[in-house]
């Protein structure tokens, strides 16, 4: 048996990594417990842009992002072994341009600089506050991409196929079909068909990312993306070099497979920056001339990105701040009325600065209520989560949102002080409830809350009916005091569309402006910085 | 049980609805002469008062046979740790399960259709592992499973139910007792809206005739009423221990109606307070009047 080549190597090691990260994906879910048992944001943790713009943009630094510092570390020893081995989305990305047969064109040879000039805006933007680095971030943006579109979509294929099988009631086939179906319960699918705002928007996006490896092998991280720009500026110091023996004949094979535009076929002009240590290079080389090792000597490949160009990308990074903060949004008590931030979310300035819109919250929500917003909190607050609770309100005694958040957004809070934590509050339209409006019965938004001293109170009163009949009933009101604005009563409303009580982000913890009552209800925490 | 016995079951069901209501009356004579109506258990260990509460009452083995498939339900909607009393107690739900099995079930089943997240629920419940513990299946409802079922009552004509409880052999009604705003308190009757899918937040406009109707087709074969602890404020969600009441009881009988007549009088309220119990009297469905039924008290 032959010995595996590097490049075979890769592909396992890819393989095994983006396992991994659907492995931990799908943990991203509740079984029961207020916790989920697997560290299902490490690949988040281990990310350095995520780290670097977080902390520009914040000053703050979350416990787990010294993880990054490794990737750092190994970077600047071995160069970005991350992007050819690791990545999800390059693995991904592998995978989408094996459908291109026919061999590309040579990429423009300028272009492998964008993702450099995206880098320092972003790096620009994070350092005036605005944290936009998530959007394109890989990581962030292949987890946002699963949880709100990918896999909601395969669930919903899967099972509407299980479905169809089980309404045909086949002899035989809809026995075995039902087996599998319950053990992909168990494993693959979710435990309820998700649903997001703007799925079919982030998938075709995240589709456009691999349909543009038919235009060109990897076109997402040769030319645009930003943590492959910083873990290139990290490796021009790498120790681990490539090294062309004199038997090069300068027959051009490795220039064909090179993942990246790191010229391979040039020898002294290798660009280490764009290396991804695919190893393809050393496979493919006739004479065998090719090596990687430890070696001395610096490549000659530079990058020569114009200080022109980087000063331009900089101060387009700078000036996005000021026209993204012009909305009235994000002036104080200008907010939208819906936006209701998940438990123990950080005052709005500070949130908008921390979130990195990875989509994670939004997976893990027991209900389903967190969404991704679209402009309900500014351009800037693109894709933050929102809970809409008609869709799923804040479980009470479910604090996993504040778990997986990678960047301290939303801060992880003991179970007895995340159910004192003040969403917002609800409140009762008179016009549609069935007891004020139309003499009916009913009592659900009362049934249905949470908290141990109810939030919802009922009066009882005699009302008349259209003949003038007395009818004998309860009015629900809402006790401010006492409520939470987990949106349980808006979710079971039974007055269908438009509901009967509704919450709003008036009176949320985490905001001094926002405060209704002039006295805050004691035993509750101050607002969140 | 297929889906065409289902058909066939729920025809001969309705059938037998158009019946006189004499016929329930002449199996609770039947009865009287092999003991009491109702067994009212009390004792610290929770399992020893379910075990001696069957006992008084002939035993599992009068209720579930050889190779049966039985279905508990307990009231499990909330995500509530059990001394909240807000669901079944655990251990009442395990017992029964481990009786089902000594009698020689093939399954038990639990399901419950909860109001928060049922993964929640079934865990912070205790149930779970209660029925974990006892070999017993714990069911998450599935949303294809549930059937429309003709109800012909006053409020509700028709309404999709859980179609499992009436393709079980046997089907053993847990419910836990507490108040609750708009039925006064909740019970047996009232635990059936656990089986019921739809808009059932609609049903309160007319709760306690919906719960009357909803009786007239779901007859369980038992009703074992967990009063280990009752929540008496705040229900039917609960979230306070000082609302919390211990009573170490439980009430055991084959008549839902009598069993919830019974537990009115753990409230310190008589029978007649709950509309549904009154109204289901009356539509012959049980008996409601205590005076009029053998009540067997035990200590353990």
């Amino acid at each position: 048996m032959s010995e595996l080549t590097l490049t075979q190597a890769r592909r396992i090691v890819q393989g095994l990594f983006l396992a991994l990260f659907l492995f931990l994906f799908i943990q991203t879910e509740s079984k029961g417990a207020d916790e989920l048992g697997w560290p299902v944001k490490l690949f988040l943790d281990f990310d350095p842009l995520i780290f670097l713009t977080t902390f520009l943009s914040a000053h703050r630094v979350e416990g787990l992002f010294w993880l990054s510092l490794i990737l750092v570390g190994l970077t600047a020893v071995l160069g970005r072994v991350f992007c050819g081995w690791v990545c999800p989305l390059g693995t991904l990305n592998n995978l989408a341009g094996s459908l291109r047969k026919k061999k590309p064109k040579p990429p423009n040879p300028g272009w492998f600089r964008i993702k450099y000039y995206v880098l320092v805006g972003l790096l620009a933007t994070s350092l005036f506050g605005v944290q936009l680095a998530g959007i394109l971030d890989p990581v962030s943006l292949t987890i946002r991409s699963f949880s709100l579109a990918l896999y909601p979509a395969m669930s919903y294929a899967v099972t509407s196929l299980f479905d169809a099988l089980y309404r045909l009631d086949l002899p035989l086939v809809t026995p075995s079909s039902e087996a599998l179906y319950d053990l992909l319960k168990k494993t693959l699918l979710p435990f309820r068909q998700p649903w997001f705002a703007q799925g079919t928007f982030i998938g075709l996006l995240f589709l456009g990312v691999l349909a543009l490896n038919l235009v060109q092998r990897r076109f997402w991280c040769r030319f645009l993306c930003p943590l492959g720009a910083l873990l290139g500026l990290l490796s021009r110091w790498s120790v681990l070099r490539r090294g062309v023996s004199e038997q090069c004949d300068a027959c051009g094979a490795c220039a064909g497979v090179c993942q990246a535009d790191a010229l391979p076929a040039g020898k002294e002009k290798w660009r280490v920056s764009e290396c991804l240590v695919c190893s393809n290079c050393d496979d493919v080389c006739p004479k065998n001339a090719v090596r990687f090792g430890f070696l001395r000597g610096s490549p000659g490949g530079g990058l020569d990105l114009g200080r022109r160009n980087v000063m331009a990308s900089f101060f387009a990074g700078a000036l996005a701040v000021p026209l993204l903060r012009i909305s009235p949004l994000a002036r104080p008590r200008m907010s939208d009325a819906r936006l209701i931030r998940p438990p123990g979310s950080l005052g709005e300035a500070a949130f908008l600065q921390s979130c990195v819109r990875c989509g994670e919250c939004m997976k893990v929500c027991i209900t389903g209520g967190l969404q991704p917003t679209l402009l309900e909190a500014g351009l800037e607050g693109l894709w933050t989560p929102v809970l809409v609770p008609r869709i799923g309100s804040c479980e009470f005694g479910c604090t996993l949102c504040g778990q997986v958040c990678p960047t301290g957004a939303i801060r992880k809070l003991p179970l007895e002080d995340k159910q004192q934590v003040r969403l917002g509050h609800a409140a009762i339209d008179r016009g549609r409830c069935l007891p004020f409006a139309h003499a009916t019965p009913c009592i659900v938004c009362e049934e249905t809350c949470p908290t141990p001293k109810k939030a919802i109170w009922l009066e009882r009163v005699t009302v008349r009916d259209r003949e003038g009949r007395p009818v004998r009933l309860q009015q629900p009101h809402v006790d401010l005091t006492a409520c939470i604005g987990c949106g349980a009563c808006e979710k079971h409303c039974p007055v269908v569309g438009q509901p009967a009580i509704y919450v709003t982000s008036a009176g949320e913890s985490r905001s001094e402006e926002h405060q209704l009552l002039l006295q805050v209800p004691t035993g509750t925490p101050l607002p969140y910085r | 049980m297929k889906r065409r016995d289902f058909l066939k079951w729920t025809a001969v069901s309705s059938a037998g609805l158009a019946l006189p209501v004499g016929l329930p009356l002449l199996g609770h004579v039947a009865q009287a002469a092999r003991g009491p109506d109702l067994v009212v258990a009390r004792g610290a260990s929770t399992p020893q008062a379910v075990r001696a509460a069957l006992d008084a009452l002939g035993g599992m083995r009068r209720f579930v046979g050889r190779g049966d498939v039985v279905v508990l339900k307990p009231n499990i909607g909330w995500d509530r740790a059990p001394q909240y009393a807000a669901t079944t107690n655990p251990d009442v739900v395990g017992t029964l399960a481990k009786l089902c099995f000594e009698a020689g079930a093939k399954k038990v089943r639990v399901f419950d259709n909860t109001v928060n997240d049922a993964r929640r629920c079934y865990r912070q419940s205790g149930i779970a592992d209660a029925a974990a513990a006892a070999g017993a299946e714990m069911v998450t409802m599935d949303s294809r499973k549930y059937r429309d079922v003709r109800l012909n009552g006053t409020a509700l004509k028709s309404w999709p139910l859980y179609g499992e409880i009436f393709e079980a052999d046997k089907v053993i009604n847990v419910p836990i007792a507490k108040t609750h705003s708009l039925s006064g308190l909740t019970l047996a009757m009232k635990n059936w809206m656990g089986v019921m899918g739809g808009v059932r937040f609609r049903v309160h406009q007319r709760l306690d005739e919906s719960l009357v109707d909803l009786c007239r087709v779901i007859r369980p074969t038992l009703t074992v009423l967990d009063a280990v602890r009752i929540l008496t404020a705040n229900g039917p969600t609960g979230g306070d221990l000082a609302d919390v009441k211990r009573l170490d009881t439980v009430v055991v009988g084959t008549d839902q109606v009598a069993v919830d007549a019974f537990g009115t009088t753990l409230f310190g309220m008589k029978p007649g307070d709950l509309e549904h119990v009154r109204l289901a009297a009356q539509a012959g469905l049980g008996v409601m009047d205590l005076s009029k039924l053998q009540i067997k008290r035990i200590g353990v």
